[in-house]
């Protein structure tokens, strides 16, 4: 029988480590903990001691941003290589530490009984319009799910949802939404937990495949990457062509119609006027997963608003300090802090983001007693700042 | 469902509604065999996470009885048990779950029969519809 530690050093290139060191030295998460070393991991594994990594605390720290893919000169896949040692060491009892009291994954997990009837629409209401026979889903995550749990810290999820149907609307796109859509699955999967993962693909599968449609389109980079990337690789492909919202809309077709809407609103875009400065958080899935770096920023500078880069920017921007609700702590924290420090010296009057979860951790973050002013920044969505620019 | 076949998580707090269940048992009242009670020292102490995941094991419902207003051990507890509780009705809203499966309420200090009075009459409640989305494999 063939060793899964073998496979998985060979599937992700880990024999070919130069133990330069690149990977620990560009790392978020190793400038914060000492503890964490990519290389030492890799060195590990390769060496025989795979099950001294399996049964350690440091198997769940990595945030599989792949800051350090993108630097390895041996093309190594650090994040795919954790991931799979993820599902090995759960096989053998270990997890990640839970965040939240595990709420979130356990509704990710009781998505994936067949039998569930969710209540996840009622924030389409007024004037959105949808389709059931659209040749575009819109798929919409978890976003009313996130937004009762992150109420608190002033998260509005569920209007992220309805600017991106409005949006939608706007450019005569009337999309489907799925009623029975269950969680994609990206979390349990990048915590190792495979089998719950491949049953909210297989449900989900066949109910994208039983509307026809020939596109998704999604506000999250989480849920894109895994239908478009993982689905595939895991289970089986949609058929269907799958886009993060700010893709389709950087088309120079929709790109140019949002202009022109812009231009027949009361307040366009103009040089005289005082134009908005925004800084960007490119996250890690849309970043350096698919590469969508510059659709974002083409978005908002057709908004008029001024783009101050942070000094970690496109390929090597920092993630928001915290994946798959896992492993959240001191080290998140300061990743957070360094990044909300970053952005306030830009001098930029907001945060955009085009990621939920970047949003959440960041409010998170600034709701801090002790460091308060020091770090607080309006951080706003991408989609809705295109929505409201469109009214 | 035979009122007999449902199973009930009671998160209850260590103070009232603990000592309720515990007077309860020394009057030798009875309650309904699907009653499990997990205590907690304060309901303070849940998070949706806990609450979801109760269903998530196979409860068809869940009862939170803690102190009466005022009268937390801890003072805030039983504040930011309302506040766990509406965030994990909202959830469970959205999973699904009928808001009828969740209830939080309180008791007095060590009065067995309005224990058994309460937990009687949630599971009586739940038999009047059909309560579970969840198979029973679950």
């Amino acid at each position: 029988m063939p060793d899964p530690i073998k496979q998985t050093i060979t599937r992700h290139r880990a024999y070919y480590c130069l133990e330069c060191g690149k990977c620990t030295a560009t790392c978020p998460v190793a400038r914060q903990d000492s503890g964490f070393s990519p290389r030492r991991i890799v060195e590990e594994v390769v060496a025989g001691r795979a099950h001294a990594v399996l049964e350690s605390p440091l198997a769940w720290a990595c945030l599989t941003c792949r800051r350090c893919s993108e630097i390895c000169p041996s093309d190594v896949h650090y994040s795919e290589f954790t991931r799979e040692l993820r599902i090995l060491a759960r096989e053998i009892g270990h997890q990640g530490a839970c965040t939240h009291g595990d709420t979130i994954h356990t509704w990710m997990r009781m998505m994936a009984d067949p039998a569930l009837k969710q209540n996840r629409l009622d924030w389409l209401m007024g004037d959105l319009q949808v389709s059931p026979t659209s040749d575009t889903v819109y798929w919409v995550g978890c976003l009313p799910y996130y937004d009762v749990l992150f109420r608190r810290q002033g998260f509005q999820g569920v209007d992220i949802a309805r600017a991106a149907v409005r949006v939608l609307n706007a450019l005569d796109i009337v999309p489907a939404v799925l009623a029975d859509e269950r969680c994609c699955g990206h979390d349990l999967l990048w915590q190792g937990d495979v089998n719950t993962f491949r049953h909210l693909a297989e449900l989900n599968l066949e109910l994208l495949r039983s509307t026809g449609a020939r596109r998704i389109v999604t506000s999250c980079p989480e849920c894109a990457y895994t239908l478009k990337v993982d689905y595939p690789a895991f289970v089986g492909n949609t058929g269907m062509e799958v886009l993060h919202i700010a893709e389709l809309l950087s088309a120079s077709d929709l790109l140019s119609a949002i202009r022109h809407l812009l231009s027949a609103t009361r307040h366009p875009p103009s040089a005289t006027h005082h134009s908005p400065s925004a800084t960007y958080q490119d996250p890690c899935r849309l970043g350096r997963y698919m590469h969508v770096y510059d659709a974002p920023r083409q978005l908002l500078r057709a908004l008029g608003i001024e783009i101050v880069e942070m000094a970690h920017a496109g390929k090597t921007s920092t993630c928001c300090g915290t994946s798959g609700w896992t492993n959240c702590g001191a080290t998140s924290k300061a990743i957070q802090v360094e990044r909300l420090r970053e952005a306030r010296a830009t001098g930029a009057e907001m945060l955009v983001t085009a990621c939920a979860k970047c949003q959440i951790h960041f409010l998170c973050a600034m709701d801090d007693p002790r460091l308060g002013a020091e770090i607080e920044m309006p951080v706003r969505d991408l989609i809705t700042l295109v929505a409201n620019a469109l009214e | 469902m035979e009122k007999t076949e449902t199973r009930v998580i009671v998160f209850t707090c260590n103070w009232n509604a603990y000592s309720s269940l515990e007077a309860a048992g020394v009057e030798g009242l009875s309650y309904p065999a699907g009653v499990y009670a997990v205590k907690v020292m304060c309901l303070g102490r849940l998070h949706p996470g806990l609450i979801l995941k109760a269903f998530e094991q196979g409860a068809d419902s869940v009862l939170l009885l803690g102190c009466p207003p005022g009268e937390c051990h801890y003072g805030f507890g039983n504040r930011h048990a309302e506040e766990v509780f509406a965030e994990a009705r909202a959830l469970a809203h959205l999973l699904g779950i009928a808001e009828e499966r969740l209830r939080l309420d309180w008791l007095d200090v060590g009065d067995g029969h309005a224990f058994v009075e309460k937990v009687t009459a949630f599971i009586e409640q739940l038999c009047s519809f059909q309560p579970s989305t969840l198979p029973p494999s679950h």
